[in-house]
């Protein structure tokens, strides 16, 4: 176990270091002039040598690599273009939003997945409802559901607000920037469920999709596990169906699902650009819209390299918990 | 004592009427006490893919408590749906449509509702099944997978202890693929004997069954154990142990056991009755020892003759002839007919009933049953000499020079990263003459499959060398699941083709070599344009030694060639490897578990333990006269079908590869261990006769490789 922990560690660096190099490499081929863009198309040859110098771009490439590396290691991403803020501080504004609603959308994915999976490999009427629904969501793409859910929740039924994240009259002082742990720090509960209304749309139309992946997964294995002697086993110790799906299929099936789950986590990453856009939820989605509009390349590069890390913790987190739910995967310890 | 019977068809009855309907039915019942399970004109038809299999067709059986049931059948035969009509298991998906009565001390088992049904196994029930790796869940811990069933450590580590698990509080924190086999039957075991034989509890809390509770201890017991081909996936010593165990079970606490095998040796060594089941139906059931000794229906005695037998002199083995029953299509006479020497027209007409043997004793389906038995058993034939012998002056087939292998084992020290070496082949040295034929001996996780490895070149020796016949082709596999080993979605011809295709064979000719080699066989152009699956067992595997043989080998490597076959396969597919060595000149290594196996095939035979080989010499020698106490431990715990023979076992496991060997790997098991033994590792000798052997305690006989 502790070697595997090891080596998902050693993996996980070795991926990152892959990912600054491939961030480097991008910025460098690009046609775009980094120079040029911070100063301004007017500037005279003289202006553009000197902000050479100033920012580094005449010395060897692998100095480069190797200052860039550095300055990434010590978070110092340079200044946006566009906002002439620090990356870093930008991103540290925009992330907290983001994680947020993704956490959010993580937790109601793996339930809802679980849930669909269980209630479509039970069989019956319930079952087949399922599927045929899990079916429509899985094939209508995001920004669909996102536009259909503000016309329903909001224009039609007026439940739920379409954009933001809190009512601005409510919105409470900034400490952790999580706004639901800051209405609740602040002992804010109407504010706190004012924010909970306003992420519960976002973060569903995220989490459906990965739901419905999840729990398509799950309800396969699941039906392959119900198969499997075991189950068998299981059901002539005189175990009711229930126990035999909860107790002893479940942990079975728990392997594919959390690959699945792994990489659908991954995909949302990429899929709160767009919620980001439609229900105008101020974190890095949108920010990323509007540093690729200006061809801001310090905010990318930030934002790749944050999304690249999280997409690569998320899968060392799921290889560590495919390890857990089957104890085959470690090594084998003395007979 | 004067209530009327149970009512048929009772099911949930109050707990409290349960005891009286019990009492009064064992003394209303004038052939002996109440009987735990009654199963009676059971009907079963399952639905699969490609139509209705009418799995059981009126079976009338009862069992009585604290007895052991054989139920004895080919595969098909559906004995393992009885098994689980038994315990209210039938497999929904299946669709399965029964009529006719299952009772379990009184329930019924095929109407009642899942929550009754569920009591039932829970209490009065138990189970175990052929493959302990796959019928215990993986992730779940030993312990955790016990309590659900004993409601309590406690009990699960008494279970444990029972069932011969040494060092219980140690297993109950481990997983199964951290076990044995052995060990992991005894695991089922233990969790069969779970149940308490008790159907809930009265409102007041006193046992309802309290009154009839006869031979049962404290915790209780189920009254009747359901076991599936208990030892059908384990080594023969472990097999012995487990059959041992079961007897044991019985006599501590009166628990009724229906023992599902297809092999007479295991039904005969503790089985106080036999039931023979063919196509769904029972052709003859009666005391164990007057079937075994009398055989009265012509399927059980062809069964007897088919077994390979390590008594007497040499393997005997007469292959059934004809097809196994086709269960979708069920003839309207008696099913055996098709395979039945003595059959005449009345039998392919209407199906014989159960009526009692000639002996009196048991009932047998037959017309003939009044024949005379003698006749038929007389027409076993001599066992099939081992004709073909090595080529002398050829090169030989298969060279292995002392060849070893090691794989890292798991991890040690604190952060696990050091690695043992695990030795699992040690220094092996194996020759097999061209046209010769040699089996390699030895239980799971000896060392053999590893080396077949080597010797078929799928993995390096660590050290020593591999060397085949000069100019062959390398050698062929074949695997002991020949289903799984087929291409699906390919004819079987196309598949025989594909290799003539890679030896440069033109395209014209291909075509007719693949059925020419289909023929030889025994496989006709219809099962040649099959697909796997349309196959049976038997046809499967012969798909598969075509295959082999097409790419022109001068070895064939067979691993557990007949270990997933029939009693009645076994010694056709057997003879067939031997006709192919004659004809084609291609030498075999067969690597194999099943003693009898080896004897029937080879010429050579090599014994493994723990990595080494501990015993080599001519087939006729080594089971006359085993030498290494090894040897003699897996003859003698080959089953036969002497009634009431609980063949002497080799106690223990191998030990662990983990641990270092000091000294003979055998002397914690070796009942002839000397202190010398335990120090120092005896080295493969040559014996004057010609036989080679490791062991410090046995003299070689003095004379030309004969014993006095």
């Amino acid at each position: 176990m502790t070697r595997q922990l090891f080596g998902r560690l050693a993996g996980l660096l070795g991926v990152l270091a892959a990912l600054t190099l491939a961030v480097f490499v991008i910025k460098a081929v690009l046609p775009a002039d980094p120079v040029r863009a911070s100063i301004g198309a007017r500037a005279t040859e003289a202006q553009v040598k000197a902000k050479r110098a100033e920012l580094g771009y005449d010395k060897p490439i692998v100095v480069q690599y190797v200052t860039f590396v550095g300055d990434v290691v010590t978070l110092d991403l340079g200044d946006s273009l566009r906002t002439r803020r620090p990356v870093t501080t930008d991103i540290g504004k925009f992330l907290p939003a983001t994680a947020e609603l993704a956490l959010a959308a993580a937790v109601l994915a793996g339930i809802g997945g679980v849930g669909l999976g269980i209630v479509s490999a039970r069989g019956g009427k319930l079952a087949s409802i399922t599927r045929l629904a899990m079916l429509a969501f899985a094939s209508a793409p995001t920004f669909c559901l996102a536009l259909l859910a503000i016309l329903l929740f909001y224009r039609r039924l007026g439940w739920l607000p379409s954009s933001g994240r809190i009512t601005r009259s409510l919105a409470p002082p900034e400490r952790t920037r999580f706004v639901l742990v800051d209405t609740l720090l602040a002992g804010d509960l109407k504010a706190f469920w004012d924010a909970v209304e306003h992420l519960v749309l976002p973060a569903l139309c995220l989490a459906i999709g990965p739901a419905v992946a999840i729990g398509r997964v799950l309800r396969g294995s699941l039906l392959d596990v119900l198969r499997q002697d075991h189950t068998r086993t299981a059901r002539s110790k005189g175990l009711s169906r229930r126990a035999v799906l909860t107790r002893h299929a479940l942990r079975n099936a728990l392997g594919p699902t959390l690959s699945m789950t792994g990489l659908q986590l991954g995909l949302l990453l990429s899929g709160v650009v767009v919620v980001e856009l439609v229900f105008a939820w101020p974190g890095l989605g949108l920010y990323t819209t509007q540093a690729i509009q200006n061809a801001d390349f310090p905010a990318v590069i930030g934002i790749v390299l944050v999304m690249g890390t999280a997409y690569v913790v998320i899968n060392a987190i799921v290889d560590i918990a495919q390890v857990i739910a089957d104890p085959r995967l470690q090594t084998s310890e003395a007979r | 004592m004067s209530t009327p019977l149970t009512r048929p068809g009772a099911t949930a009855v109050d707990s409290t009427d349960r005891s009286v309907d019990d009492a009064t039915d064992r003394a209303a019942q004038p052939g002996g006490p109440q009987p735990v399970a009654s199963v009676q004109d059971l009907t079963v038809t399952l639905h699969a893919r490609d139509g209705a299999v009418r799995a059981l067709r009126g079976v009338t059986l009862d069992i009585a408590p604290g007895e052991i049931v054989a139920l004895v059948g080919e595969s098909g035969s559906g004995k393992s749906v009885l098994g689980s009509s038994l315990l209210g298991l039938l497999p929904d998906s299946a669709r399965p449509e029964v009529t006719g009565r299952v009772t379990v001390m009184g329930h019924d088992m095929v109407g009642s509702s899942d929550k009754e049904l569920r009591r039932v196994r829970k209490h009065l029930l138990g189970a175990v099944f052929q493959d302990p790796l796959t019928s215990l869940n993986p992730p779940l811990r030993i312990g955790r997978q016990l309590v659900e069933r004993t409601d309590g450590t406690p009990r699960a580590l008494r279970l444990l202890t029972e069932a011969g698990v040494p060092d219980p509080e140690r297993r109950v924190r481990q997983f199964p693929h951290q076990l044995s086999g052995g060990l992991r039957q005894r695991v089922m075991i233990a969790m069969a004997l779970g149940g308490d034989g008790r159907l809930g509890a009265t409102p007041d809390g006193l046992p309802a069954d309290a009154a009839i509770d006869v031979a049962h201890d404290d915790d209780g017991a189920p009254r009747l154990v359901i076991a599936d081909e208990p030892t059908t996936a384990l080594d023969v010593s472990v097999q012995a142990q487990i059959v041992l165990l079961f007897d044991r079970i019985r006599r501590e606490h009166g628990c009724a056991v229906l023992l599902v095998t297809h092999d007479l040796g295991v039904a005969a060594s503790i089985a106080d009755r036999i039931a023979v089941l063919y196509a769904g139906r029972i052709c003859e059931l009666g005391p164990a020892a007057d079937v075994l000794a009398r055989p009265s229906h012509p399927y059980t005695r062809a069964l007897l003759a088919a077994r390979l037998a390590m008594d007497g002199s040499r393997s005997v083995g007469n292959p059934l002839p004809g097809d196994p029953p086709n269960p979708m299509r069920p003839l309207p006479g008696c099913a055996f007919a098709p395979r039945c020497a003595s059959a005449t027209d009345a039998c392919t007409e209407a199906a014989p009933s159960l009526d009692t043997r000639p002996d009196g004793r048991g009932v047998v389906a037959c017309f003939h049953r009044n024949r005379d038995i003698d006749e038929t058993v007389t027409e076993r034939a001599p066992a099939r000499a081992v004709v073909t012998t090595a080529a002398p002056d050829a090169p030989h087939a298969l060279v292995l020079d002392r060849v070893s292998k090691s794989f890292p084992g798991p991890g040690s020290g604190r952060l696990r990263l050091a690695h043992l070496q695990l030795k699992v082949v040690n220094e092996v040295s194996l020759t097999v003459p061209a046209q010769g034929a040699l089996a390699l001996v030895g239980e799971s996780g000896c060392g053999k499959t590893t080396t077949l490895r080597m010797a078929a070149g799928l993995s390096k020796p660590n050290a020593g060398s591999v060397a085949w016949a000069e100019g062959a082709a390398p050698p062929q596999l074949i695997f002991q699941d020949a289903s799984t080993s087929l291409t699906p979605w390919m004819t079987v011809v196309a598949q025989v083709e594909e290799r003539f295709r890679q030896r440069g064979v033109p395209r014209g000719e291909r075509r007719d070599r693949a059925f020419d080699m289909l023929t030889r066989v025994g496989l006709d152009q219809r099962a040649g344009r099959a697909r796997p699956r349309e196959l049976s067992g038997g046809q499967r595997q012969r798909a598969v030694i075509a295959r082999a043989l097409a790419s022109g080998p001068s070895l064939l490597i067979c691993d557990e060639p007949v270990s997933a076959l029939d009693a009645s396969l076994v010694v056709r597919v057997l003879d067939l490897l031997e006709e192919l060595r004659e004809q084609l000149g291609v030498a075999l290594m067969v690597v194999t578990h099943d003693l009898s196996a080896a004897r029937r095939i080879a010429e050579t035979v090599a014994v493994m333990y723990l990595g080494r080989i501990v015993e080599q010499a001519p087939a006729d020698q080594l089971f006359a006269e085993p030498l290494h106490p090894y040897t003699r431990g897996l003859i003698a715990a080959n089953p036969t079908t002497e009634p009431g023979r609980l063949a002497p076992t080799l106690t223990g496991e191998p030990p662990s590869l983990h641990a270092e060997i000091v000294g003979c790997p055998f002397a914690a098991r070796c009942p002839l261990v000397v202190d010398r033994c335990r120090v120092e590792s005896p080295a493969l000798r040559d014996l004057p006769s010609g036989r080679q052997l490791s062991c410090h305690v046995v003299e070689p006989p003095a004379h030309g490789g004969r014993l006095s």
